[in-house]
């Protein structure tokens, strides 16, 4: 029989399978909206890698992906066919237009105080790579700051929370380049040598499966080195590690960064299959929900997390389009999560893990490793 | 004498002018085990927060070997080679014991040095030897939160051991063990006598008989005396200030 480990490796493999094939059933209209909930799959990975993993509970995972996704959609934007009418060989955003002062030149450089930010964004690639830049420079800074003065549990949380909404009204108020409550709509497609990322095909939903995939299976070897383990000592006890002589705040700060990164990424994707990026992304509700998904998946499974976000997304779309219970569903939410808190701290992973654990015991030529490298995490709560 | 190993000068700190421990100097030599004995207050655990780099010393200075160590981050402090085991114990409780000890052996302590899989065969022997040595072989694959209080001991020193430092400093290891355990534990550091130098605060007589060399009797933050366990238990001084006047029970 397959090893646990094994085991749960064939899962990762049958769920990217499933992705893969889910073309061969579905239409554009709901190709679109899995690859969206694909992209909070990789949100849910993010919130596993930083609370389950790290131990680090950020209420303000919505700042990365909006980050991300600003980054990219102001290249999208500057692409768009709305950004090059404006009188002017050269693009410039519409909202920009709309509200420039009587005279001032309709140039990107210069057709507000602070337009030439945009300049560089010309540049599709330099969108996408500020899209990874500047979420991990962000938790970087944000991390350094924190985990240095050693702030942790509730604290970190606290402070995550206070920084997205802090960025929210930022970026709300700063509307001559950010167009606002609006947001940045109309967008453009992301171009790849010349082949146009049309949200309705099925090319689009495979570049969104295909860079799950690879989050989803990059994040699992992660957490399984060397330092993956040490970071999971620091979630138990951050002093005895630091007093095997390592550098806490390092390790935190790099994995707080590398979930960022995958927050930006996914930012990006979900502009690329939703064509704008709003202040929404900041807001309080969206970081809170995220947290939610990975905690019903179950926050110390990579996997768990995802397919909570899967799942919680699939059946809130079908359940709220039910006459009648748009409402109550939030409710229905609201209820699991609690439930989950009290009774599954470990998610419906968790299940999965004992069911496992239950089955193998079944079969008597194979010795039942208890905790073995992959269930360690998520038997002792 | 051996060579010094721990140097300890006019250690002290000031808590807003009560001195925790105040003008306290040791020298401890390679491979030496010395006993701290005091009584509550004493400033025992303060002194070896001091050297640990836990608390910022406000008067004199550490020297491990010739280097001067005094009040730097705790983390190099480890890595120049001085491990502590807690009073309270603590271990990584939602992973196994063996992943325990595999944390603690991980040589190289950055990040990136660290994103690579699994553990050279020699790290692995010496996890196995260890594992043996706590005796927790048998206990190697379950969940550390399962382990009972003295088992729970066992391998936080096995951390230590696994870590492999110069110097060794226990808080109180025997902290709410039975007899039995107690006896189980003086053997492991017996074991480790000699190859390493250790320093071990400790209130249980019994143990102290067990494993002591040289005892230093620290009253309110300062040295009062130090010798053999026979001096020691026969120090008028002593037996005023800590023992009461029943001498040692």
């Amino acid at each position: 029989m397959l090893s646990k480990r094994h085991t749960i490796w064939a899962i990762y493999a049958v769920f990217i399978v499933l992705t893969m094939a889910a073309p061969l059933v579905m239409d554009s209209f709901w190709l679109n909206r899995v690859a969206k909930y694909l992209v909070y799959g990789m949100l849910g990975i993010a919130v596993a890698l930083s609370w389950g993993y790290a131990g680090i509970l950020n209420l303000g995972q919505g700042l990365f992906f909006g980050a991300g996704a600003y980054m990219l959609a102001m290249s999208l934007k500057l692409a768009s066919a709305t950004s090059l009418q404006q009188g002017s060989d050269k693009p410039v955003p519409d909202f920009m237009m709309w509200n420039a002062e009587p005279g001032a030149p309709t140039e990107l450089c210069c057709i507000n105080k602070a337009s030439f930010l945009w300049l560089p964004f010309q540049s599709q690639w330099f969108g996408v790579l500020m899209g990874l830049v500047v979420p991990m420079a962000i938790a970087g800074v944000i991390g350094t700051i924190v985990f240095r003065k050693r702030i942790s549990g509730v604290f970190v949380s606290i402070i995550t929370l206070a920084v997205v909404l802090l960025v929210r009204l930022v970026v709300i108020d700063a509307q001559p380049i950010t167009n606002g409550f609006n947001g940045l709509t109309d967008l453009g497609w992301l171009n790849v040598g010349g082949f146009e990322f049309d949200p309705y095909v099925v090319q689009t939903y495979y570049l969104v499966a295909i860079s799950l995939a690879v989050v989803l299976i990059g994040t699992r070897l992660l957490v399984e080195t060397r330092a993956g383990l040490i970071l999971q000592a620091i979630r138990d006890d951050e002093n005895r590690v630091r007093y095997l002589g390592f550098d806490v705040p390092t390790y935190q700060t790099f994995f707080f960064a590398v979930s960022a990164l995958i927050a930006g990424f996914a930012g990006m994707l979900y502009v690329v299959v939703s064509e704008f990026a709003s202040p929404t992304f900041l807001d309080l509700q969206f970081s809170i929900t995220m947290v939610v998904w990975a905690a019903v998946g179950g926050r110390a499974s990579i996997l768990g997390a995802c397919l909570g976000a899967i799942l919680i997304n699939t059946i809130s779309a079908t359940v709220s389009e039910t006459a009648g219970f748009a409402e109550g569903w939030k409710v229905v939410i609201g209820l699991v999560f609690v439930l989950v808190v009290l009774y599954l701290p470990r998610g419906l992973a968790g299940i999965a893990h004992d069911l496992l654990d239950r089955l193998r015991r079944r079969t008597p030529a194979d010795t039942v490793r208890v905790g073995d490298a992959t269930g360690a995490s998520q038997l002792a709560e | 004498m051996n060579k010094v190993a721990l140097t300890i000068d006019g250690l002290g700190v000031d808590f807003e002018g009560f001195k925790a421990v105040n003008n306290v100097s040791l020298t401890i030599g390679e491979g030496e085990l010395r006993v701290l004995l005091g009584a509550n207050g004493a400033g025992k655990t303060t002194l070896m927060d001091l050297i640990s780099g836990k608390t910022q010393s406000t008067m004199g200075r550490v020297f491990l070997d010739d280097t001067e160590i005094t009040n730097w981050p705790e983390y190099k402090i480890v890595r120049a080679g001085i491990g502590r085991k807690f009073q309270i114990p603590s271990v990584f409780k939602e992973l196994t014991v063996r992943r325990n000890l595999e944390v603690a052996s991980c040589k190289n302590p950055g990040v990136l040095a660290n994103l690579g899989f699994g553990f050279s065969a020699a790290t692995r022997k010496r996890v196995d030897e260890v594992l043996e040595l706590t005796g927790l072989t048998e206990e190697a694959d379950r969940v550390a939160a399962y382990l009972s209080h003295g088992q729970t001991q066992w391998l936080e020193l096995g951390l230590l051991i696994t870590q492999d430092p110069k110097v060794i400093l226990l808080d109180e290891p025997t902290a709410g063990m039975t007899q039995a355990e107690t006896h189980k534990t003086s053997q492991i550091v017996n074991n480790l006598k000699g190859r390493h130098t250790i320093v071990v605060v400790e209130h249980d007589m019994a143990f102290v008989r067990e494993i002591a060399e040289r005892i230093t009797v620290l009253h309110l933050g300062q040295v009062l005396a130090e010798g053999s366990v026979a001096q020691i238990e026969n120090d008028p001084r002593v037996k005023e200030a800590y023992l009461g006047a029943q001498g040692i029970a």
